[in-house]
């Protein structure tokens, strides 16, 4: 009875490949030149690293299951950016420091969720989308409603140019396939992952066969926050600028983009690869549609839409009537 | 297994919880308001708490019902950008009303479509309404790309003064929601919601017809959301696409701290509209409390990840003392 | 009133796994059908093709003589079919009236639910069996808060409200007391006298014998014999309702193997309590197979998982002479303790995931780091292989295993341990005979090599075949001590019941 299936992840991509071929086709889309093609391709990747590395820790909460999802992911972006802005104000010797405290902000921020989730029982979309807030004010009151600093010439040289110009690729995809790399090993061939994937599909077995179940949890969700904090550092190293509205544009994307990747939203199934083609496919259609001129709203309503779709495909709940 | 004093009183009385935080709340903050009670400040403070009371009674009831609806913030912002758009600052009332109509419509319309996929595709709530609530932000957007516009002035005056018999109007609007819930309480529909949020199977094999209360709770909802945009906008007189989305929030804490239990099945609406109260009152000493303006934000998100964790605080104490 | 309702070769699957293949079922009018079949058999989907709550993959169902076909449960329930569930199908936070009534409240003008008449009727019914519950029972209590004996009482009052002209009960006398259990017999008769058709669902061969009229037995999903209840006795109804007589056989041929129990004391529990246990003590020697029985909930649950640091519990447990006291099923699987728990899908496996990540959960981090899988894929191939597990490979998914075979990965994955002392809850329910068999040698050999193993078992002919102690427990107690010429059938159901001399010789 075998059923020929494409994987999540190779639909995503494949999906992917053929909007960029149609893009083509478009008035002002992507051109039919190769030269052009190939760089818009480079570029749209380029951009598709930051939702990417957001989308990690999202990776990690959703497939821990009991309806994990981390919606501060935004705010704590936005709020290391800042920092990392501050903090390195131009030198690069506070690089190193900054990115420590980007890490160690966010890990906050992810084992605060944690607890709340964990020992309090808020549920994880109500306890994150407080602490949002929570960050949110903790920004205004850093930063007073402007902020001074400036990132450093070494950042950018890391992350926003190509290692060589003979490679017209940029370090930040080359430092987005080390960071999925590392995904794998974290998923695939250490304990916490498969253990991360047990708690997802079921607490109980997970508990009666030795696992923490607790302690995945505050684990799960302090690294989820000292990933999206990573997203912060990169992005204001990939901008230069920072401004208080930087990382809520991600939030739902990285949502989506675990989606589209095949992660079952209801945990216990998925891989950071599936993230990484879902990041590439939203950073495609977005930029589509900027390309198209459509307006902000028009792209909340294609984001929205396109989830909607993708829970229709993958996230029916048992039927009461079996 | 014996239940406890606590547990039983709250089981029975889920709301006298919030009444012990609404007096509470009512006493300091007549501390710092010495003239709440005045026939001004009393309806400058209810006209204020109304949206926000209007949209978690709709709350209340879905989650009753065992779901969650997180588009509410969505459908308000939409009603606000149709209301502002469509009659404008010079409108005549014939036109309001004409549109007031039309936005009900669009509340019943926004929760039917939650609903569909919620209770007949079976699909998560919470990730559906995210999904949804992209949607409907999108369209809000759509209709009203940059905030202006409004509604004529005579028009939002008549909501903000009037004062029938001496009690702002926003009294008679609670009495009127509440008296229909009781109605609706006692009637077999109100059984069905508690049975469904109660235990969905169970329900289902009593012949209970979950599916249609299911997504009568979200059209319900819809409705509800849409009333309390019409709230907001004739308090605000004017158009702002985004003026919904912080009050999913606010909806979905007003019910924690409204004693009713997230999971479904357990409590009321009084409750709610008791938690809504409270938190607006919580908003209004913040503001009165002398609090340095760039703390505000924080303050105020902290409180409200206190109030939705307050449950689980008090389980965890009582366990603790048990 | 119907006269009479049949189910033809009914076929109902879930997922993979075949509840029923050729179901078959007439029930009459003025009739007691006893409804009979060991665990699994398939006798709770039957109810629930009758009563509309699953849908069929296969076969038809006549009423009268007619097909009909129950959309729901609401179609079911207007033909006059009404069900008392195993599984109860209360609110827990609503009141008795509210339950009883749910979706047929009687109403006054505007649709307002008549809660005087409500509570009249909620009381006419208790009234069914009054004196045989608290007297805090009252029409408004919370179900929450009543006792499991009050909410199957309940849930007979609900099945019963609407006067149906079939009523199914299944398992509904598992956890009433005899006074209970007497008084719905006395409505049963009751019932057959006004033309009702009743089918009785049980394991209890005493009270089948009791009240039915007609019986009809199922086995692995297959109707395999019906009859007159005058024609038949005990030992063919069991007979009819286990596969093989090998496997007694084979129960007979393992058996007491008393001489070969070491006599050193390997696990002592004393003054066992928690919220479902009352002073429980007992020892177990290395290499002894004890087995803990008595009806379903006794606390069985409670003390398998408190020994495995799942509940908290005060007590003393030593395990050879030195306490220990296990926090978390982590702590419990490192000092050599092993739990097979009861409900395979909710305790025991991840059902998504693939056969080697059930097999390795505990193991993982024995794999260093990053974790060498091909070494951990070798391990539990070879586990695999010495349990006969019959899989497409280790990455299919458990999903896709039949009963037997995934209770194989369940044991498997603690094997892969080599645990001192192996819990085991139930472990054989739902499996397949040919497994079953498989699963006593292994117990056997297991018992042998020295382990520690105490194994509850709602099959009181594997108690009796398999071990030479037996502890039966009632209402978190441990009520009797059964042994060797004490441990006999007679004995073992008297002791469950809650008699406390056990018949027979004292040695």
């Amino acid at each position: 009875m075998k059923r020929v299936s494409i994987s999540p992840p190779v639909a995503a991509l494949l999906l992917a490949v053929v909007l960029f071929a149609l893009s083509g086709l478009l008035p002002n889309g992507f051109g039919s030149d190769m030269d052009v093609a190939r760089a818009q391709a480079t570029n749209i990747v380029r951009l598709a690293v930051f939702l990417g590395v957001i989308a990690a820790g999202q990776t990690l909460v959703i497939i821990s299951g009991g309806e994990g999802i981390d919606l501060s992911a935004g705010a704590v972006v936005t709020l290391t950016a800042i920092l990392t802005y501050i903090i390195v104000n131009g030198a690069d010797v506070r690089v190193l420091p900054a990115l420590l405290v980007a890490l160690a902000v966010g890990g906050l921020v992810g084992l605060i969720n944690g607890i709340g989730i964990t020992f309090l029982r808020v549920s994880p979309f109500v306890m994150t989308l407080g602490m949002a807030g929570v960050v949110t004010g903790a920004i205004i009151v850093i930063t007073h409603g402007s902020v001074t600093g400036k990132v450093a010439p070494i950042m950018t040289r890391l992350i926003a140019r190509p290692l060589s110009p003979s490679l017209q690729i940029p370090n930040a995809i080359l430092i987005w396939i080390l960071f999925g790399i590392l995904m794998w090993l974290l998923l695939e061939r250490t304990t916490f992952g498969r253990n991360l994937f047990a708690i997802g599909v079921n607490r109980v077995t997970a508990k009666l066969s030795g696992v923490n179940v607790t302690g995945m949890n505050l684990l799960t969700y302090s690294l989820a926050g000292a990933l999206a904090g990573f997203g912060g550092f990169l992005l204001v190293g990939n901008t230069g600028v920072v401004h208080l509205q930087l990382g809520q544009p991600f939030l739902f994307p990285s949502i989506a983009a675990v989606a589209v990747g095949g992660t079952l939203l209801s945990g216990g199934k998925g891989s950071y690869w599936g993230t990484m083609a879902g990041a590439i496919t939203l950073t495609l259609i977005t930029s589509l549609l900027t390309t198209m001129q459509m307006p902000e709203s028009v792209r909340q309503m294609v984001l929205g839409g396109t989830l909607l779709i993708l829970i229709s495909i993958y996230g029916r709940q048992r039927a009461l009537r079996q | 297994m014996r239940s406890s004093g606590w547990e039983s009183l709250t089981g029975r009385q889920p709301a006298l919880f919030a009444l012990i935080l609404l007096v509470l709340s009512v006493a300091i903050n007549l501390i710092v308001q010495p003239n709440m009670f005045a026939r001004e400040t009393l309806n400058s403070n209810m006209r204020v708490f109304l949206p926000i009371i209007l949209m978690a009674v709709g709350q209340a009831i879905v989650i009753l019902g065992g779901g969650i609806d997180i588009s509410v913030g969505g459908i308000a912002s939409i009603v606000n950008a149709v209301l502002a758009t469509r009659v404008g600052l010079d409108g005549s009332p014939g036109d309001m009303w004409t549109y007031v109509l039309v936005s009900l419509l669009i509340g019943l319309l926004a929760g039917g479509i939650n609903g569909f996929f919620i209770s007949y595709l079976r699909l998560q709530p919470i990730i559906t309404t995210y999904a949804t609530s992209f949607l409907y932000g999108g369209f809000a957007l759509y209709v009203l790309p940059n905030p202006g516009g409004g509604i004529p002035g005579d028009i939002a005056g008549l909501y903000r003064s009037s004062t029938p018999f001496g009690l702002p109007l926003a009294f008679y609007v609670i009495a009127i929601v509440l008296l229909l819930w009781w109605y609706l309480r006692s009637t077999r529909y109100g059984n069905f919601l508690y049975a469904v949020g109660g235990r969905a199977q169970a329900a289902y094999e009593t012949a209970v017809p979950v599916n249609w209360v299911q997504f009568s709770t979200y059209v319900v909802s819809g409705l509800m959301a849409a009333l309390s945009g019409v709230a907001i906008t004739m308090l605000s007189g004017s158009g702002n696409a985004d003026i919904g989305s912080p009050m999913t929030l606010n909806s979905i804490t007003a019910v924690v701290i409204g004693g009713n239990a997230l999971s479904g099945g357990m409590g009321g609406v009084a409750g709610p509209v008791m938690g809504a109260i409270t938190l607006g009152i919580i908003q209004n000493i913040i503001s009165f409390a002398d609090i340095n303006t760039w703390w505000e934000t924080f303050v105020r998100a902290t409180i409200i990840v206190v109030a939705l964790a307050a449950p689980g605080l008090v389980n965890l104490f009582r366990r603790r003392l048990l | 009133m119907a006269e009479s309702l049949s189910a033809r070769n009914i076929v109902k699957r879930y997922g993979g796994v075949v509840a029923l293949s050729d179901g078959n079922l007439d029930v009459h009018a003025r009739e007691v059908v006893a409804l009979i079949g060991a665990n699994g058999s398939g006798k709770s989907t039957m109810s629930k093709v009758i009563n509309g709550v699953v849908v069929l993959d296969g076969g038809q169902l006549l009423l009268d003589g007619k097909p009909v076909h129950f959309p729901s449960p609401q179609a079911a329930k207007n033909a006059g079919i009404s069900t008392v569930f195993q599984e109860l199908s209360l609110i827990p936070q609503m009141t008795v009236a509210e339950n009883i009534w749910l979706t047929r409240e009687p109403l006054n003008g505007f649709g307002v639910v008549d809660r005087k008449a409500v509570k009249t009727r909620t009381e006419e019914l208790l009234a069914l069996f009054e004196g045989t519950y608290k007297t805090t029972l009252h029409p408004d209590s919370p179900i929450v808060s009543l006792p499991p004996d009050e909410r199957q009482i309940i849930e007979i009052l609900k099945a019963i409200s609407f006067d149906p002209w079939l009523i199914i009960l299944d398992e509904a006398t598992a956890s009433l007391d005899n006074r209970q259990v007497q008084r719905l017999f006395d409505l049963v008769a009751k019932w057959k006298e006004q033309g009702k058709a009743i089918v009785f669902v049980s394991h209890r061969m005493e009270e089948i014998f009791r009240i039915a009229d007609t019986y009809t037995v199922l086995r692995n999903g297959r109707t395999v014999g019906a009859g007159s209840i005058k024609d038949i006795n005990e030992q063919q109804l069991i007979k009819l309702m286990i596969e093989k007589e090998s496997v007694l056989g084979f129960l007979r041929g393992e058996a007491k193997s008393g001489e070969k129990i070491e006599k050193e004391v390997s696990l002592e529990v004393q003054n066992l309590t928690s919220s479902a246990l009352r002073d429980v003590s007992f020892r177990v020697h290395k290499g002894e197979l004890l087995g803990i029985g008595g009806l379903q909930g006794q606390g069985q649950y409670h003390l398998l998982h408190s020994l495995f640091g799942d509940i908290p519990y005060v007590g003393t447990v030593k395990l050879f002479h030195k306490e220990v006291r296990f926090k978390h099923p982590r702590e419990a699987m490192r000092g050599g303790f092993a739990l097979v728990p009861g409900d395979r899908a909710r305790e025991g496996l991840l059902y998504i995931r693939s056969i080697l990540d059930n097999m390795l959960l505990p193991s993982w981090r024995r794999y260093g780091m990053p974790l060498k899988v091909s070494t951990a894929r070798k391990d539990a191939a070879q586990t695999g292989l010495s349990l006969n597990l019959k899989m497409a490979g280790l990455d299919a998914p458990v999903s896709s295993l039949s009963g037997g075979n995934a209770q194989k990965v369940v044991i498997g994955k603690w094997l892969m341990r080599n645990p001192q002392v192996l819990l085991l809850d139930d472990p054989t329910k739902g499996v397949d005979v040919g497994s079953k068999a498989e699963f006593y040698s292994l117990l056997t050999g297991l018992s042998e090599q020295g382990k520690t193993i105490l194994f509850y078992s709602s099959d009181d002919e594997e108690l009796i075949g398999l071990c030479d102690r037996v502890l039966v427990m009632y209402d978190g107690m441990i009520r009797t001590e059964l042994s060797g010429t004490t441990l006999t059938k007679t004995n073992l159901i008297a002791a469950s019941l809650g008699a406390t001399q056990p018949h027979g010789e004292v040695a």
